[in-house]
């Protein structure tokens, strides 16, 4: 037998003010917002975001994110080059909370959004609570890789000695930063329900 | 519970518009490589000698201080011998590329005349470009080791020099007009086939127009100190031609300027002004004249006048030449090679004139011209070579010595004169001395006797008492002479006579004066007018 669920009972949560209401009503009796029974076409549209972040996630990593001007000769770096350059000056720590922030959690982030949206669409043998878990995990880290643009940005606006040395932005921290938001509103849009409503579909 | 209706959920697996977004950023994203791709310049090879300063992927190439390109790889040549630049060019700056093209490595250099690339120090060095004019089907260049002095297609011409030893002149020197510089020396070598040392000169525009085919340069480096019975004479050129060296150019002396040189045309290079003055003429006549005398003193480089005026100079004398023909026989004429310069006569410094001059020639030698060896300094013993008219020379024509003209030759000069002393000599010789020397010495016997009778007559007592005699007469001469003094008796009885005679005219004078004013006074009285008596009439 089957749970009861707001959405076997026709009824649905209103996104803004939260009322629970008939779906046929379309509209919140309360607020006049637009009621789903899930978030609309959440699966298409996280994937179709996920595929605008892989597509990102060329150029983040091949275009320098950073351009060193160092009395005169301009020094080129991308994120894994900096990493490597970190690794080899001993930084290890440092090399670490780069690597980290900037290539596993961004991949992480990706590969388990990819990877939840697959089990949405064919099913899975890992249970709909662990499933929640990992989309936790996912929304609370994804916002950190942040931490390159930022860094990069700092250094931006701080290093500006003249011709000495200067800092300037290369394409990739653009395309970096677009590829965190664009996998951050991936995150937002997935809706997690679908795990339950899978599971009650292969319990009907 | 199951009364409650299942929502109907829309299966249609339609494509979302949410799609686009991917789209999007795919399409930027290929239209981004495409666009760089396209954007791409071609990728050329430069050679250098040595890779110094040169950073792959890193090092710019720079036009006009324009970044037009990056050394993407270095890599040694084949034969280990240089490196290889790899270097793409912007897509936009290909057109930079010609097939003479020159690239250089521009990095600080530290020159006698100049510092230059101090920028390289902070910055790194950069390959600098310049375009070029032909258009080009390779990319493939060779880098130079120091950058061009004149960037390609600058407006001016390039010139030739030429000498017979390096002079202290190099690369980057001056190229002077009137002391002014219009030029520079772009570069220098030696052709070792001609040995000649060569120079590569370029006169800037609007000076260009300065250089025509009757322009002479000559070397103004360092002070030239002429000591002379003028005084001393020291010529320098500006301050750096003395430290660096340099080229200076003009029209000689009364010179024309003459037709316009084309770019790369060769000239002489003088070793000083001096050296110009002498050798200023470009053509010139080769004769040949022989003489049997000795040549001493002539040296190459010897006058060769024209009634004194300098109409050319000795070459060479031709002892290979003689030594080589073996119909020669012993103590043959020896050849002397000789160059008459129309350009010394006034002439044009033309082919024209050397025309003229040889036809002059060959026309004036039946005539009587002819050479000769004379001395120019007795002191020092150089000869010089005399052309001119003479009398009473056998006829003869220009004749043939090699492939030169042979212009016939007469003894003269110091051989003439030292002739006429021998024959001189011959004859005092052949004078019968022995002969006029005897009666030299039996006129001198006579003598010695006349003079002792006149020595005997003086010395005769008659002779001696001759004196005493004319003592006496002249003491009788005095007594006589005496008696006619003022104080001596005739002398007063005449002074008397004569007041008497005086008395007498002064009475006729007045007897004479009477008779004209009266000639009947001597029979009537005579009536004498009163003296007149101022205001007595009134």
């Amino acid at each position: 037998m089957s749970r009861v669920t707001a959405a076997s009972k026709g009824l649905a949560s209103c996104h803004l003010c939260q009322k629970v209401a008939s779906v046929e009503l379309d509209k919140c009796p309360r607020c006049g917002t637009a009621l789903h029974s899930r978030k609309s076409n959440s699966l298409n549209r996280t994937l179709a975001l996920l595929c605008t972040a892989t597509i990102l996630y060329i150029p983040a990593n091949i275009c320098p994110i950073m351009i060193t001007d160092q009395l005169g000769s301009s020094i080129e770096s991308t994120i894994l080059g900096g990493v490597v350059l970190l690794i080899q000056m001993d930084s290890i720590p440092v090399a670490a909370i780069i690597f980290i922030a900037s290539v596993m959690v961004p991949v992480g982030k990706l590969l388990s959004l990819f990877y939840l949206c697959w089990t949405v669409k064919f099913g899975s043998s890992v249970s709909s609570r662990q499933r929640t878990i990992a989309y936790r995990i996912t929304e609370l880290i994804g916002k950190w890789s942040m931490i390159d643009v930022f860094v990069v940005s700092i250094l931006v606006a701080l290093v500006q000695i003249g011709k000495v040395l200067v800092i300037r932005p290369g394409i990739a921290s653009i395309a970096f930063a677009a590829l965190v938001i664009v996998t951050m509103i991936a995150a937002e849009g997935f809706d997690p329900r679908l795990f339950w409503d899978k599971e009650e579909e292969n319990h009907d | 519970m199951t009364d409650i209706a299942k929502p109907t959920i829309d299966k249609r697996n339609r494509l979302s518009v949410i799609w686009i977004i991917p789209l999007v950023a795919l399409a930027l994203g290929l239209w981004m490589v495409v666009d760089k791709k396209m954007s791409e310049g071609p990728v050329i090879q430069v050679s250098f000698k040595t890779a110094e300063g040169i950073v792959a992927a890193k090092t710019k190439v720079k036009y006009l201080n324009v970044e037009v390109g990056q050394v993407e790889a270095i890599s040694l040549n084949d034969s280990m011998d240089g490196v290889l630049a790899s270097v793409r060019i912007d897509h936009d700056a290909k057109h930079l590329l010609y097939q003479d093209t020159q690239f250089w490595v521009v990095r600080a250099r530290v020159g006698a005349g100049n510092i230059s690339g101090l920028s390289t120090l902070l910055g790194g060095a950069y390959l600098e470009l310049s375009p070029g004019q032909k258009k080009a089907t390779h990319f493939e260049y060779v880098g130079l080791e120091t950058p061009p002095l004149t960037p390609a297609g600058a407006d001016g011409i390039k010139l030739n020099l030429y000498s017979e030893h390096a002079a202290s002149v190099s690369t980057g020197d001056a190229v002077l007009y009137n002391g002014y510089k219009v030029g520079r020396v772009e570069g220098m070598g030696f052709d070792e086939t001609q040995r000649l040392v060569h120079y590569d000169l370029f006169i800037d525009a609007p000076y260009d127009q300065l250089v025509n085919d009757s322009v002479r340069f000559w070397n103004v480096s360092g002070i030239s100190v002429n000591a002379s019975a003028g005084g001393i004479d020291i010529k320098t050129g500006s301050l750096d031609t003395i430290l660096l060296g340099g080229v200076a150019f003009r029209l000689p002396d009364g010179a024309e300027a003459g037709a316009p040189v084309e770019n790369g045309a060769d000239f002489k290079l003088y070793d000083s002004y001096a050296a110009l003055q002498e050798q200023p003429y470009e053509y010139s006549l080769e004769y040949v004249v022989q003489f049997s005398q000795s040549l001493r003193g002539l040296l190459p480089g010897a006058p060769v006048e024209y009634r004194g005026i300098p109409i050319g100079s000795v070459t060479r004398i031709m002892t290979t030449e003689l030594l080589a023909d073996p119909e020669e026989q012993r103590g043959a004429a020896i050849p002397v090679l000789i160059k008459i310069e129309p350009g010394r006569l006034g002439l044009a410094d033309t082919l024209e004139s050397v025309n003229l001059i040889k036809q002059s020639l060959t026309e004036s030698v039946p005539q009587g011209l002819r050479a000769s060896l004379e001395t120019g300094s007795i002191i020092t013993g150089s000869l010089f070579i005399n052309i001119d008219y003479y009398d009473g020379v056998s006829s003869a024509e220009l004749g043939e010595y090699d492939q030169y003209s042979l212009i016939p030759s007469v003894e003269t000069g110091f051989a003439r004169i030292e002739q006429q002393l021998s024959d001189f000599l011959t004859k005092v010789n052949a004078l019968p001395i022995e002969q006029t020397m005897q009666n030299f010495d039996g006129m001198v016997t006579s003598m010695t006797e006349l003079m002792e009778s006149v020595d005997e007559f003086l010395n005769d007592r008659n002779t001696q008492n001759l004196s005493a005699e004319m003592t006496a007469t002249l003491k009788d001469v005095r007594k006589i002479l005496g008696g006619l003094s003022p104080d001596g008796q005739i002398f007063q009885s005449i002074e008397g006579s004569v007041s008497k005679i005086n008395q007498t005219l002064y009475n006729l004078d007045e007897l004479t004066r009477t008779l004209s004013d009266k000639p009947n006074a001597l029979i009537l009285p005579t009536n004498f007018p009163s003296d007149p008596l101022p205001g007595a009439n009134h």
